[in-house]
């Protein structure tokens, strides 16, 4: 109910079934519709039958790169379908030793950027029954009728601040490049927030942190968030309590999105992932645009040779508190 | 909730938590205290080995726990000891103090300086400025644990 692109897809199934028979990979990772037809979760596919669930939909939003920590322990050699963020994911994790790159392959696919289920509603009216696209067009069906939307009005948070929708790294690329996106307001959130006295920014977060069920998916989604032992589970020192109160809750996220200077990528996974929609990508962008006025700009993920600027100094590099 | 927490202005005293550096500030204390001047009891000291071993939940658990104002001194750029540690300290307090300025912390309850161990002098201005901050600024109830009485 929800295929854009009926010949994207045979050709990436071909040339991954060919890759996947051949024995040139022993796992794919790709995904496949899950339990509803607004949600495409993560395919493991490892024989022949299983490239019949893959599906390149609009609601392939999950980071598959995450995923080669795991399945790289068990399998030799893993092809990976990689968007844009995906690929700098790959990346991330490949300048933090955490994967190698001859065990990879990647197939690149060039995203046109994945729709917010919620939006979808919201601008339906009704409960929708699913989607058709075209040319830049959504029509959602619902039992009331039909309605049509500008694509661009339906994606994802995360999408929307997306400068990089090719990916940066692939052995093969399979779909027609996007080119480099223009986007004006990548930190106007960030500045409204800037702009707010003290006291309201703390309660904005102590109201929106309240919410935290400390489920630890945003962590778990983000690829930055390799360490094999992570702070909120480690025991001595006991950094993070266990207590359900404000206080806890500050502690985790505040710390999560320090973890991420200058290694963060802006997927917005953690969003993503969040069950309680935690604006968790604000964070991280508050992080990003901080480092880049402070020590140059810099993307994380882009390429593995530039370091992160937590990596490295200047003598005279500029400092945030009175004293230089 | 706790007394700690009806405390009027009046009869209220921050309490300062200050990670000094062991070869620089932590030494600058020691000259003050041996110079025989005067800084604020407000100010706890906690010494650790160089301001780029600051590992930023130490501040985190500070304002857990009853800090009204968490002070990092080290050395002054291009005096560390271990050569490069508060360099790559001041890029990683910096990127924390916007973190805890955008969480909605008032700018002035986490501050870094660097102070020499020559400069006892230096060292008991910062201390008296920081507590003459925050004792302008009240207590400070963000991120307070409310299990957590205050010590002072």
């Amino acid at each position: 109910m929800a295929e854009r692109n009926v010949d994207e897809l045979k050709k990436i199934r071909d040339v991954v079934s060919q890759d996947l028979l051949g024995g040139r990979i022993d796992l794919l990772l790709g995904w496949e519709k899950g339990h509803y037809w607004w949600q495409s979760r993560p395919l493991f596919a490892a024989r022949e039958e299983d490239l019949e669930k893959l599906t390149w939909d609009s609601f392939c939003a999950v980071n598959l790169s995450r995923y080669l920590l795991e399945e790289l322990k068990d399998h030799q050699k893993v092809g990976v379908l990689v968007k844009g963020c995906d690929s700098r994911a790959f990346n991330r994790l490949l300048q933090d030793n955490m994967v190698k790159r001859e065990q990879v392959i990647l197939y690149g696919l060039p995203c046109p950027g994945m729709l917010d289920y919620k939006l979808i509603v919201h601008y339906a009216e009704a409960e929708p029954v699913g989607i058709v696209e075209q040319n830049g067009q959504v029509v959602i069906k619902t039992a009331a009728g039909e309605k049509t939307a500008d694509r661009q009005q339906l994606l994802m948070e995360k999408c929307r601040g997306c400068l990089y929708p090719d990916p940066v790294v692939y052995d093969q690329l399979l779909l027609e490049p996007q080119g480099v996106k223009e986007v004006e307001e990548r930190f106007k959130s960030i500045e409204e927030l800037e702009s707010l006295s003290d006291e309201e920014r703390y309660a904005y977060w102590e109201k929106e942190l309240s919410r935290c069920l400390r489920c630890y998916a945003c962590r778990q989604a983000c690829p930055y968030c390799s360490c094999r032992e992570c702070f909120v589970e480690q025991e001595n020192p006991r950094w993070q309590g266990r207590a359900y109160q404000p206080s806890e809750n500050f502690m985790f996220h505040l710390i999560r999105a320090y973890h991420g200077v200058g290694r963060c990528i802006d997927c917005g996974e953690c969003q993503r992932a969040c069950p309680v929609d935690i604006p968790l990508q604000e964070l991280n962008r508050k992080l990003i645009k901080d480092i880049n006025e402070l020590y140059g700009h810099y993307e994380a993920g882009l390429d593995n040779e530039t370091e992160p600027p937590l990596l490295t100094y200047r003598p005279d590099d500029p400092a945030a508190f009175s004293e230089k | 909730m706790s007394t700690a927490l009806n405390e009027t202005k009046a009869n209220w005293e921050p309490l300062i938590v200050a990670f000094c550096c062991t070869w620089c500030s932590y030494a600058g204390g020691d000259l003050a205290g041996t110079s025989r001047m005067s800084y604020p009891s407000n100010v706890k000291v906690i010494r650790v080995p160089c301001s780029g071993r600051m590992n930023p939940m130490f501040v985190l658990r500070a304002f857990q726990r009853g800090a009204d104002g968490v002070l990092v001194a080290g050395c002054h750029p291009g005096d560390c000891h271990y050569t490069t540690g508060n360099y790559h300290g001041r890029r990683r307090l910096s990127a924390f103090k916007k973190l805890v300025e955008f969480a909605g912390f008032e700018p002035e309850r986490f501050e870094v300086r660097w102070i020499s161990s020559s400069e006892g002098d230096k060292f008991a201005e910062e201390m008296e400025t920081i507590t003459e901050k925050i004792k302008a600024l009240g207590p400070n109830r963000k991120m307070r644990d409310a299990r957590w009485q205050s010590v002072t």
